[in-house]
């Protein structure tokens, strides 16, 4: 546990250079100024170490790298994003916290495989701790002589600036927060083209989560085939999962890879005296919910929770036990969605206002029967519609809570009010 | 671009790789739903509506925002893309207020028509619609955003066309609100086209709010006449009126563009100030009499006098019908005596600048120098054709004696009163000749180069392609015609094109028909030379006129016998006039246009002549015949027109020399506000309540106020003085919608 | 309309954007400009951030709107942006919301008599181990109990 982003949480000033150097970091950075790494080996190293984006979407983050075109002429940037918003996720403001300079690390490597001279770390706006504890590690790493133009006489060029959100869970998708990057409003752009070609200012653009880039060094240092090694096929490596909700102990966790659910619920503490699992929410709020016994057969990798019915996404694991009103649970996760949509594309700007409508009636009692296909419908016309994933993300929880506890919301519909007698508290 | 193949719903077509399905789509006549794609305007995709299957695609894709690849195949309406399409349709419809009754897009709605094909006759939505609180936004567009569908045609067609960003797209999600910042109103002069580019009747013309119903209404092709570019139009009429004016698309003219001008003008036609019915003076009285009473009138008036004592003048406005019968008129009598140039300070030395460009090619250029124009407000649409250029990298230079607002960047700025735009032109020129090696005329020895004209010399001397244009503002100084020659030779010097814009409307038909002197005299002329005889058609001294008030004076000598053949009645003209006989305005005569690409467009009437008033070309063919002239024997405007174009214009090549003329220390440059530039659109009220029609300073700066002892709030020629420093020194720049007072 | 400290701030974020794309630094400037107006925007604030950064004012406005961390009524001396999303919603934060209501006086969307403080329901913070959780200027405030939120109140002046 904890052996790559987590590495130094538990060190005294963990987030300093100090404790970073002490234990390897910036070797791989100091490997490429003394012109002892190529880019190409560091691919090669990358697409072995199985590592998938971290921020949700799973894809191949050495693929991704090898699509810039890194030989073409004129400005190209590297863009971390740290905007984290999905609900239930609060692993990369812990790196940003702990162990900023692997971010750092992992950032400048990406822009010489790149040859991106300039990136930006993207922080959500409510982030200030993490952005002053980062702007820190920052200016270390420029003290240091880690970073600028020409650094150490390498003819390597690098350098970072962090940028600040401002309130919108949108950003988080990628195109959303180059636009906002940009000065405007965080809308998705739609694709091709794709960043890769037209990026931030319209110059190729990268972007990969913080966590992406905080396990980057660590797998050059020690190679790639140790961090697949750690995980399971297809889900290489180890990573962080946020264990919230009804459990003793919520936290994050660095875990391998095919750890089973049942393990890193007992890391969590296990749910509360006297109470059973009712549901998981496996990769955050837009992943699908899975019922007890479904949760309970998966491992955290990102094949099994497919197996089951839902998706790794972010690694956030929502918990839920038995007090939980699975109608109050979806209507206040629809009202995020109804509350974050840009509102650029019909169906997600109509479509989750009209669930939240549906569901905010049924909660005060005016419910019809007809109202849950309904909203089955709605969503499935969201499905598949909009330019990006938030009208899908939307989508799916309502597909799934209705489907895995259809007899709760019917039970509400007849009766005005909740199965469950103890609702959604324990304050 | 590479030529490829595609299917489309089982049908091979041919596209270029990259291009847009929708556009591949659209050119082979396969429908595919949309709000938010716009031909002209950058791709959105955020309305869904042209979500097709692409095989190989799990999801469906826009239509328009994905580009084509060979072997691509695409299905519009299976299953899956009907599927998509009818899911946006009833998104759509869940907050769009049903309202079409009493909505004046009713009928002509792209929601409704899209609707009628994909749409569902119930619907499942139970909850509240939405309604949207919206801000006015001026006195030309109606707004009523409870319907809008956020589709963004109008904000991206501000940004993108018009280049002023004002529209935007506030809040959030649901909360999404089409809106300006503030609500003062629209500031553009194309901001009509919000109307027809919106697809639902968010933005609805407000003149013709709830006035009839759409498809009561014919639509008639006709053509604009109130600047250069001749831009095609629909006049839409019920009953006799227009109600509506509406973008005709015409690629190589206006593309799919009007500017606001040339779209509401119209309301002008119904005021109340129109000439109706044919007058004549009896011992000082007006009396209203027969078209037959009225003619003998002014036949007899004509006829008592000699043909020296005989001068015509004309609108630049008028058609090419009615500008060649006066001609042929005043010629057949024996006189010389014709011009339209009644706003140029000296017409014995008009700019002759010939154009040598096309529209389209003002697309292509690198480089604009723009002297003695706010072209944006002259000529919006050939503007706007520079503004495109920009886009892409073209840089404008300027030399006014005012700072305007151009929608887009000017890189060099020269400010330069009247008096020394001669100076500042010979800077330029030698500047460009000496850069070049090339020989220097005498004039241009003691010419002395500022860093300003090496600046603008050397951009031009870069560019591959450019055009130096010269505007209306050239019209108020006395050396125009020294300006035109050094216009000319810096086009030449720098193998750049020209464009004349110094005289608008249908300015190249008198052109065409020679209407100027041929040895007579001039506009100017005309009132110094106690003519006996003046026919005037749709002449308002008041407005038109250098000198009004000199103007007014001569032709109110008791022994100047005045015909107005006027579509307008002012209190001056009848004044002065003695036989008034009503003309048909705009949309009601048929006429021909020629625009600033020579093009010859003729159009036939929209409607029936107001009132008693008649087609200029019946009353001119009429009086022609009654004062015995021969070849007037026309039956209907086409044949005028013909006689008309198989005319070789008299051009006149006389040498210009370069000797500054002795101009006053102090100059005014007046110039009209866009909406006061014809007698029509002085008439159209909401014109006048916008922004650009209020317009009414004379701006000044300190050093030349204190000169003239002039104070902030005094007036100058009746009209406000404004004293800052984005005017030159040593002018007086008039912008404004008020009558010329000395 | 901007002080000249607002200025050098706002300088020091356009700084780090390229030539020409100053209006990358609209987001803090506004933040910055909304912090000197007592924690809210007005017509004129936005509009003077536009024209300091050569952008149009519709798109400034724009961005005011999109995010949410702009205010554009006047907020407390402190706003208490309480989270009630899925974790803290699971950990009681609507019990908790109803406790600071009932305990400031103040309810949802509104600001104290006093002026001291306003209380905003806001989405998903980031900071889900430690739900139920709230945030008042820069810091977060986690495991939020009742009496957290006593000695929290306490503390604010």
């Amino acid at each position: 546990m904890n052996e790559v982003c987590f590495k130094n949480i538990d060190k005294e000033n963990p987030s300093s250079l100090a404790t970073y150097e002490a234990t390897g970091g910036y070797s791989v950075w100091r490997k490429i100024l003394h012109g002892e790494l190529s880019p190409e080996a560091i691919l090669g190293e990358l697409k072995t170490s199985g590592l998938r984006g971290r921020g949700g979407a799973g894809f191949p983050t050495g693929l991704k790298w090898s699509f810039m075109p890194r030989n073409q002429d004129g400005q190209k940037y590297v863009v971390c994003n740290s905007d984290e918003g999905e609900p239930g996720t609060c692993k990369d403001r812990d790196i940003l916290r702990f162990n900023p300079h692997s971010v750092i690390e992992g950032m400048a490597i990406a822009g010489y495989v790149m040859g991106a001279t300039v990136g930006y770390n993207y922080i959500r706006g409510e982030f200030m701790e993490p952005y002053y504890r980062f702007e820190e590690a920052l200016k270390e790493a420029y003290d240091a002589g880690l970073l600028g133009c020409d650094i150490g006489d390498s003819e390597v060029n690098f350098d970072l600036h962090t940028h600040l959100g401002a309130g919108a869970y949108i950003c988080g998708e990628e195109t959303a927060l180059l636009e906002s990057l940009e000065g405007k409003k965080g809308q998705p752009r739609f694709k091709p083209p794709f960043p890769a070609n037209v990026g931030l200012y319209g110059m190729p653009t990268t972007i990969n989560n913080t966590e992406s880039f905080a396990s980057v060094p660590d797998i050059l240092a020690r190679g790639g085939q140790w961090f697949a090694d750690l995980g399971v096929p297809n889900s290489g490596g180890c990573k962080l999962f946020s264990v919230t909700g009804h459990v003793t102990k919520p936290a994050n966790f660095e875990i391998p890879m095919g750890t089973p659910f049942s393990e890193l619920l007992e890391m969590a503490g296990g749910l509360r005296e006297g109470r059973t699992l009712k549901a998981v929410i496996p990769g955050g709020s837009s992943t699908p919910v899975l019922p007890a016994e479904d949760a309970m057969k998966m491992t955290m990798d990102y094949d099994s929770i497919e197996q089951v019915g839902s998706m790794l996404g972010a690694g956030s694991v929502i918990v839920m036990d038995d007090t939980t009103c699975m109608v109050a649970a979806l209507t206040r996760l629809a009202h995020f969605y109804y509350d974050e949509s840009c509102g650029q594309c019909t169906p997600c700007r109509e479509g989750t206002g009209w669930m939240y409508r549906v569901l905010k009636r049924i909660m005060d009692g005016q419910g019809k029967m007809q109202d849950l296909d309904l909203l089955t419908s709605v969503q499935d016309k969201i499905m598949g519609n909009t330019i990006c994933a938030l009208g899908d993300a939307a989508a799916m929880p309502v597909e799934s809570f209705i489907r895995h506890f259809r007899d709760e919301f019917e039970y509400y519909i007849k009766h005005g009010k909740s199965m469950v007698t103890k609702v959604n508290s324990d304050g | 671009m590479v030529d490829i193949e595609i299917e489309i719903d089982g049908s091979v077509v041919h596209g270029h790789s990259g291009e847009s399905i929708i556009s591949i789509a659209d050119r082979e006549g396969i429908d595919i739903p949309r709000f938010c794609y716009h031909k002209k305007l950058s791709v959105a995709a955020n309305c869904r509506m042209c979500l097709v299957d692409v095989e190989g695609n799990p999801k469906p894709q826009p239509a328009c925002s994905t580009p084509a690849s060979a072997g691509m195949r695409v299905h519009t309406n299976n299953e899956k893309a009907k599927a998509s399409q009818k899911a946006v349709m009833e998104f759509l419809l869940i907050n769009h207020p049903l309202d079409c009754p009493i909505c004046d897009q009713g009928g002509e709605c792209e929601l409704q028509d899209v609707a009628m094909e994909y749409g569902s006759d119930v619907s499942k939505f139970n909850e509240g619609k939405r309604i949207v609180a919206d801000k006015g936004i001026g006195a030309l567009i109606q707004t009523d955003m409870t319907r809008c569908i956020h589709c963004t045609r109008c904000v991206r067609f501000g940004a993108e066309v018009a280049g002023i960003v004002e529209m935007g797209a506030t809040g959030r999600g649901e909360e999404l609100k089409i809106e300006p910042f503030l609500s003062e109103g629209i500031q553009s002069e194309l901001s009509g086209n919000m109307i027809d580019v919106c697809p639902v009747g968010a933005l609805t013309s407000k003149p013709f709010r709830y006035e009839v119903r759409s498809w009561q209404m014919n639509s008639v092709e006709s053509v604009a006449r109130h600047d250069l570019v001749g831009s095609n139009i629909f006049t839409q009429t019920h009953k006799g009126k227009v109600k509506r004016v509406v973008a005709r698309d015409n690629e190589s003219v206006n593309e799919t563009w009007i500017s606001d001008r040339d779209r509401f003008s119209y309301e002008g036609l119904t005021n109340e100030n129109r000439a109706l019915t044919p007058k004549i003076k009896v011992k000082g009285e007006w009396q209203e009499v027969s078209w037959e009473a009225a003619l003998e009138a002014a036949t007899s008036g004509i006829k008592k006098n000699s043909a020296e004592a005989f001068g015509a003048l004309a609108s630049k406005n008028a058609t090419l019908e009615e500008l060649y019968l006066l001609q042929k008129l005043t010629r057949g009598l024996g006189s010389e005596n014709l011009d339209t140039r009644l706003d140029v300070a000296n017409p014995s030395s008009t700019s002759a600048l010939e154009t040598t460009i096309s529209l389209a090619e003002l697309e292509a250029i690198d480089h604009a120098l723009i002297v003695n124009s706010y072209l944006r407000l002259e000529q919006p649409m050939i503007n706007h054709r520079i503004r495109k250029a920009t886009l892409n990298g073209a840089k404008v230079s300027t030399v006014n004696s005012l700072t305007f607002d151009f929608n887009y960047r000017v890189a060099n700025s020269v400010l330069s009163a009247p008096q020394n735009t001669l100076a500042t032109l010979s800077g330029v020129l030698k500047a460009l000749l000496e850069a070049n090696s090339l020989a220097l005329p005498d004039y241009l020895k003691d010419t002395k180069v500022d860093q300003a004209q090496i600046d603008i010399a050397s951009t031009l001397s870069a560019a591959e392609n450019a055009v130096v244009v010269l505007g209306e503002q050239v019209n108020s100084n006395p050396c125009a015609d020294q300006v035109a020659k050094l216009v000319t030779q810096i086009a030449k010097a720098s193998n750049s094109k020209t464009l004349n814009a110094s005289a608008t409307g249908n300015t190249l038909a008198a052109e065409k028909v020679s209407f100027k002197p041929n040895g007579g005299l001039n506009a100017a002329q005309m009132f110094t030379a106690n003519l006996n005889t003046f026919v005037l058609l749709d002449v308002y001294p008041t407005y038109d006129c250098v000198d009004s008030t000199a103007a007014i004076e001569d032709l109110s000598r008791d022994d100047a016998f005045v015909v107005a053949i006027n579509s307008f009645e002012d209190e001056s003209v009848l004044g002065f006039a003695d036989v008034i006989l009503p003309l048909a305005s705009f949309y009601e005569t048929s006429g021909t246009h020629i625009n600033i690409e020579n093009v010859a467009q003729s159009y036939g009437a929209s409607v029936k002549a107001a009132g008693d008033s008649k087609p200029g070309w019946k009353v001119l063919k009429v009086l022609a015949d009654l004062l015995e002239l021969p070849g007037f024997d026309y039956t209907d405007s086409p044949q005028v027109a013909d006689d008309a174009l198989s005319l070789s214009p008299n051009v006149a090549t006389s040498e210009v020399d370069i000797i500054a003329m002795e101009v006053p220390n102090i100059a005014t440059v007046w110039q009209y506000t866009p909406y006061a530039s014809d007698v029509l659109t002085r008439h159209a009220q909401s014109l006048q309540q916008t922004q650009i029609g209020q317009i009414s300073e004379a701006v000044v700066s300190a050093a030349t106020a204190k000169i003239l002892e002039l104070s902030q709030g005094d007036c100058y020629k009746g009209v406000p003085v404004n004293i800052n420093e984005t005017v030159a020194e040593g002018c007086v720049f008039v912008h404004t919608n008020q009558a010329r007072q000395r | 309309m901007i002080s000249d400290k607002a200025k050098q701030q706002i300088d020091t974020w356009v700084a780090k954007y390229p030539a020409g794309c100053q209006s990358s630094a609209v987001m803090e400037a506004l933040k910055i400009v909304q912090a000197e107006n007592d924690g809210s925007l007005t017509s004129e604030s936005i509009q003077a951030v536009a024209d300091y950064l050569e952008m149009p004012v519709i798109s400034a406005y724009e961005v005011a709107t999109f995010y949410e961390n702009y205010n554009h009524k006047p907020v407390g001396k402190h706003v208490i942006r309480f989270c009630h999303n899925i974790s803290c919603m699971l950990n009681g934060a609507d019990d908790l919301i109803s406790y600071l209501e009932t305990k400031t006086g103040v309810k949802i969307g509104e600001v104290s008599e006093d002026g001291l403080v306003s209380v905003k329901k806001v989405e998903c913070l980031g900071a889900c181990v430690g739900a139920p959780m709230f945030q008042i200027g820069d810091r977060y405030y986690e495991n939020l109990t009742q009496q957290k939120i006593d000695e929290i109140l306490d503390g604010l002046k």
